[in-house]
């Protein structure tokens, strides 16, 4: 089953589109990448699936129902932006309200992690450090026992420390309780290891979305001496073309095996491809500066 | 107990990785038969890596017959794998040091020697073709 | 549900307990002032229809003494509106800070989200407006005594308005806030709006609300028994028939000025627009109705906005 199923979902601000025909599947059990740069539509996908926001456009079922039905409510954990919680409250309250609003409230998961991690249950959450506040987010999260849970870029404004120990407390949170994950993020360097789904969002579209592995697999980079992309592009799918003046680099998706005796063939890794899809390093013009 | 490494950018996916540090350890006695291979969540504790990376690993490991999982235990290496003897090891790493040795005198630098010995192990279809 | 929306308006509570705290820290030791001086100069004795000429003194002396006070004391009227605004702003820096994005996304609905956090807001403004009303009503008790309280600046304090201007501060400040998003200059901006309606409501609206009495009585007579405390709109020397008697004011000061000056006034009655002390709990009524009715339409309106629209 899908955990999440969209189809031609968009949403519009004004006269903005600021997601627009989206059409893709996250499979149950997965940890799903959802990948672009500032603007590209990840916030609102992950609003719309949540039920925060409706959609214009098409639309989106979470576990099979619509997001806003109330039977969803304890099945989805949502941490959004810049981990919002309230901040005069304590650690200690932070989590009591996790248990006055969510009746599958799981209490011991969430004060073993809380000690677990060191987070003081006496201090206010606006004194923690920002990695400590993304623990406790996460934390509210994970103990509603929730089976999905979406997370808008949680790692963003954290150092690289914080960052590892934030993914690496998710991961133990997807083995105890085999949790879907969905987690976006414009940094692609990390999440390989930890995803195995992905989605690339870029000017509001989709422009990939599938395992990453077989994604992996799929394509390939082809160089060789300068020429046009015409004849390979008969056959496989060319995402980017970088010429200089004697070397042509192309970066494709491979239709079947690529098998060209003009071409030296490398594989790609995640990263490179991701940049690929977002515009970056291409000698055409690009429509949009990209994050790294 | 063995503890995994990692190594993002070598192109090797993690779970590969993993079935090929287990099968080296196995192979050279660092891992015996009957010992515990770490469980998932210590693997994801210390490597911060997908779970279902590790699981698919130790499926293939399973399948391979290297290791045994033992429901609600752990999981092992298997009985009956044996490691290659020492002799033969030692065999193995001298005649690899005086390859060494005489691809030194050759003029090689560290690096050569290595992108050599790997393409001469890699499948030919990714092969550069000039 | 309702130990969140209590613990997140907790500060609001507390400073608006303060507020009510410090008040009757003032009013407490000068009330029982008032009324021990009140009754020290025997004073209940005074309040009928037509004291006598020792009562008129002890009377005078007693407002002389303490006039100051009371004028004070009328500043209170912007009490309520302090109140509902400090009340409205817990739901306001919660959308400002995006913190509904924690609470909707546990397992509570956004309707009963709505419903506790505001219901908890109105009923924090319900119980403070009953404490405020109590303190000033027990402080003026003996001043109302001697007159009445239908005065603008004396009716506005008393009774039941004070509980509909506070449900107004506070529908007012949170549907501002909402709309706007900011949280400070919403309640800036919202108890600004109070402030402007409730001068215009006093100054303008208020008389209209019921018809006023009017009666005409002799200029050398006195007064009829309903103008006692009642709250003079218009009152003019008139003839016998009520219509405003020509007055010149070149003769203010005597024939001495003006040739054509009559010798004594022309018409000999005096005429007189007022809402009576009886008119008191309609008056109440009707405006605790129009205030408390428009706070609660605002509060609903900005219940359905946030229910709506907000992400």
């Amino acid at each position: 089953m899908s955990a999440i199923s969209t189809q031609g979902l968009g949403k519009r601000y004004g006269s903005k589109w600021a997601l627009r025909d989206c059409t893709i599947e996250v499979p149950e059990g997965s940890v799903t990448a959802l990948v672009g740069p500032n603007g590209a539509g990840k916030t609102t996908l992950l609003q719309l699936a949540v039920g925060l926001t409706r959609p214009s456009a098409g639309d989106v079922t979470v576990l099979g129902l619509s997001p806003r039905d109330p039977a969803l409510l304890a099945r989805v954990g949502f941490v959004g932006q810049e981990h919002p919680l309230h901040r005069g409250f304590t650690v200690a309250e932070t989590l009591k309200l996790g248990r006055k609003l969510n009746p599958g409230w799981d209490d011991a998961l969430a004060h073993e992690r809380v000690q677990r991690l060191d987070l003081p249950l006496d201090r206010t959450v606006g004194r923690l450090s920002g990695g400590q506040r993304a623990q406790v987010a996460l934390t509210v999260a994970v103990a509603k026992r929730p089976e999905l849970l979406l997370l808008d870029e949680p790692v963003a404004s954290l150092d690289p420390l914080a960052r590892r120990e934030f993914l690496n407390s998710l991961m133990e949170a997807v083995s105890e309780t085999g949790l879907t994950v969905i987690l976006s993020s414009h940094i692609v360097a990390e999440l390989e290891r930890v995803c195995d789904h992905l989605v690339i969002l870029a000017e509001a579209r989709a422009e990939l979305a599938g395992p990453i592995d077989e994604i992996v697999a799929g394509h390939r980079l082809l160089t060789g001496p300068r020429t046009e992309a015409t004849a390979v592009a008969r056959m496989h799918d060319v995402i980017r073309e970088r010429h200089t003046e004697r070397q042509t680099t192309l970066l494709v998706r491979a239709n079947g095996h690529v098998y060209d005796a003009d071409w030296e063939l490398h594989e790609v890794d995640l990263e490179e491809i991701v940049l690929a899809y977002l515009g970056y390093g291409a000698s055409r013009p690009l429509a949009e500066a990209v994050a790294r | 107990m063995i503890e995994f490494h990692l190594e993002t950018r070598s192109g090797v996916p993690t779970y590969l990785q993993i079935v090929q540090q287990v099968r080296q350890a196995v192979r050279l006695g660092v891992l015996r038969p009957g010992d515990q291979l770490p469980t998932v969540k210590d693997v994801v504790g210390t490597l911060t890596v997908n779970p279902n990376t590790v699981l698919k690993a130790y499926r293939d490991l399973d399948r391979e017959g290297l290791v045994e999982g033992r429901r609600g235990v752990g999981t092992f290496v298997a009985e009956d794998v044996a490691p290659l003897p020492p002799g033969d090891v030692q065999d193995l790493r001298s005649g690899l040091e005086g390859w060494i040795a005489r691809a030194r005198g050759a003029g090689l630098d560290d690096d050569t020697m290595a992108a050599l010995f790997m393409d001469t192990l890699r499948p030919p279809a990714i092969r550069s073709v000039a | 549900m309702i130990w969140v929306g209590w613990r997140q308006q907790r500060a609001e509570a507390a400073i608006v307990a303060a507020m009510l705290a410090g008040l009757a820290v003032v009013l407490l030791p000068t009330g029982l002032n008032v009324a021990s001086a009140f009754d020290a100069g025997h004073l209940a004795s005074c309040t009928g229809a037509r004291p006598s000429q020792s009562c008129q003194q002890a009377v005078d002396q007693f407002l002389v003494r303490f006039n100051g006070l009371g004028g004070l004391i009328a500043w209170l009227t912007l009490l309520p509106g302090l109140v509902g605004t400090v009340l409205a702003a817990p739901l306001l820096v919660s959308l400002e800070q995006g913190t509904q994005r924690l609470d909707w996304t546990q397992s509570i609905t956004r309707r009963r989200w709505l419903v506790t956090k505001l219901g908890l807001a109105a009923a924090a403004a319900v119980v403070a407006a009953g404490v405020l009303v109590l303190l000033v009503t027990w402080w003026r008790m003996p001043f109302v005594r001697l007159q009445g309280r239908m005065d603008n600046s004396v009716f506005d304090s008393e009774g039941t308005v004070v509980l509909g201007y506070t449900l107004f501060a506070l529908g007012l400040c949170t549907l501002v806030g909402v709309l706007w998003r900011r949280a400070v200059p919403a309640l800036m901006v919202g108890f600004a709006g109070y402030f402007a309606v409730r001068i215009l409501f006093d100054t303008v609206v208020r008389q209209h609300l019921l018809s006023p009495l009017q009666a005409t009585w002799r200029a050398d007579g006195p007064a009829p028994a309903s103008a006692q405390h009642a709250w003079v709109l218009r009152q003019f020397p008139s003839d016998r028939l009520g219509h405003l008697a020509p007055f010149d004011i070149s003769c203010a000061h005597g024939p001495a000025i003006a040739t054509n000056c009559p010798s004594k006034p022309v018409g000999g009655y005096m005429h007189a627009v007022y809402h009576p002390a009886s008119h008191f709990w309609p008056l109440q009524g009707i405006e605790t109705a129009i205030f408390g009715g428009v706070g609660l339409a605002m509060l609903a309106f900005a219940a359905w906005w946030v229910h709506e629209r907000v992400s």
